[in-house]
């Protein structure tokens, strides 16, 4: 057995020019938009990869099926006790709009995709692919829910895929509220004991406290969640900061490891003419104000 | 030369190999707080019989290939493994000494420091912990894998002869 084949040294040389070559055209790949280097891993992925994503794929169903069989069932079944539930309230809603003038209810619609979690050796991963099956043009960040709650938010897309971030990146931000609505604030991901990444919720006036348990959900507020999304439920009070609001830890209900299969909020942008119709604008009614008009996501 | 051909034919199927096996079940591998780095142990392999610009180019090749798969660090991982692939066959011309035993220490010292330049290259940072018990263990299981391996087809080979 041989491995002693020390080079010439103009063969080094040369050596020395593919590595450093290489390592210039790494750099650059490094710094090419987010697009881009989607395109290269779609190229990748659909090629030389898709044959071992395919038998990934085959392993992860056949291992998951029995325990996904029993989990769709409940599911069904609370989803079938809920419409029940929620057809008289759906009536009584839309007569009640109707009698106070209101427009029709707007909060978007949701497609269904396929979520590929990234999981690599350097680090932990914050990263999904997202692939959805019909040709819907995906627009961007648009949030991921699973019918739990909370997955992420989509960052960039091409066509029917992109590349979203789950909530555990350090940059995620939500803004939540209790499901009475007196509490509102902002949560982001912050590590726990054990490694284990958690939410912290921050801005929560010093006045009001909020219980163990409480479960927190979007607010809608910025228009890339849809409101009333699940989040987590609140574990403790975390630290008094600056005296004035207090910091709470939150068990995430959704972790990244286990979602296969997320829902992306299409927002419908609402027609102007819905806008201009309101009661409170009133540039369309001829007067002076250039506050914008009070609808949103929350409508 | 045909017992070289022979013996490279068999390397380059036990690499093949470990590159299979890393692509197929690398989900459930990355899942594994501790778990052998058959990509690097595989490219490090390939670097004994490479020259330094041949396991240049391979090493960037797997970090694009790594990198699509992964979802993230495209560049990064091709920059990685483009070093480890080039100071690894350079190593080997300048250390190496033509005994089995040195096979088992090059991969072991080698998927040590080519699993810290990749949790530092990486997305979070890594923990001392991390960088020197999980990375050690790491490479060790990497080291006594990739060298029953390679031990398996340079028996074949030489039985060939």
């Amino acid at each position: 057995m041989r491995y002693l084949t020390v080079g010439r040294p103009e063969s080094q040389r040369r050596d020395l020019l593919i590595a450093a070559g290489l390592a210039i055209l790494s750099l650059f790949i490094a710094g090419m938009s987010i697009e881009s280097r989607l395109a290269i891993t779609r190229v990748v992925r659909s090629t030389v990869l898709a044959p071992f994503l395919g038998a990934q794929r085959v392993f992860a169903r056949s291992s998951d099926l029995s325990e996904q069989v029993a989990s769709l069932t409940s599911e069904r079944e609370r989803l079938a006790a809920k419409v029940l539930e929620s057809a008289n309230l759906e009536l009584e809603n839309r007569q009640l709009r109707i009698i106070a003038g209101l427009p029709e209810r707007r909060i978007g619609e949701f497609a269904v995709g396929e979520l590929t979690a990234g999981a690599p050796e350097a680090g932990s991963s914050h990263t999904f692919l997202f692939r959805i099956g019909s040709d819907i043009e995906l627009t961007t960040p648009a949030g991921i829910s699973s019918p739990q709650g909370l997955v992420g938010v989509l960052r960039t897309a091409d066509g029917g895929s992109g590349l979203g971030e789950f909530w555990t990146h350090p940059d995620f931000r939500v803004g939540v509220r209790t499901p009475d609505g007196s509490t509102t604030g902002i949560l982001r991901p912050s590590p726990g004991a054990g490694g284990e990444t958690l939410m912290l919720l921050d801005g929560v006036p010093y006045q009001t406290s909020i219980a163990a348990g409480t479960l927190l959900e979007t607010s809608g507020e910025g228009g890339v969640h849809p409101p009333g999304v699940p989040v987590g439920r609140v574990i403790r009070e975390e630290s008094t900061r600056s005296g004035w609001s207090h910091s709470y830890l939150v068990d995430p209900i959704v972790r990244p490891g286990q979602v296969r299969m997320g829902l992306v909020w299409l927002v419908r942008p609402i027609p102007s003419s819905t806008v201009d119709s309101l009661p409170g604008n009133l540039d369309a009614a001829g007067g002076a104000s250039t506050e914008p008009p009070p609808v949103g996501p929350d409508d | 030369m045909d017992v070289e051909r022979s013996a490279w034919a068999w390397s380059a199927l036990g690499i093949s190999a470990l590159l299979i096996l890393h692509f197929l079940f690398r989900p459930f591998l990355v899942r594994l707080p501790i778990a052998p780095q058959l990509l690097i142990g595989a490219l490090l392999l390939a670097t004994l019989r490479l020259s330094a610009g041949q396991a240049a180019a391979l090493g960037f090749a797997l970090g694009i290939l790594e990198a699509a798969m992964a979802l993230e660090g495209m560049g990064t991982y091709a920059l990685a493994l483009t070093v480890v692939g080039y100071t690894g066959a350079r190593a080997r011309d300048l250390l190496f000494a033509d005994a089995r035993f040195y096979v088992f220490g090059y991969l072991f010292v080698g998927t040590w420091l080519a699993d810290i330049i990749l949790l530092l290259l990486g997305t979070s940072p890594p923990g001392f912990l991390r960088l020197v018990a999980g990375g050690g263990i790491d490479a060790l299981l990497t080291a006594t894998v990739c060298a029953s391996v390679e031990a398996f087809t340079s028996s074949i080979s030489e039985r060939q002869v």
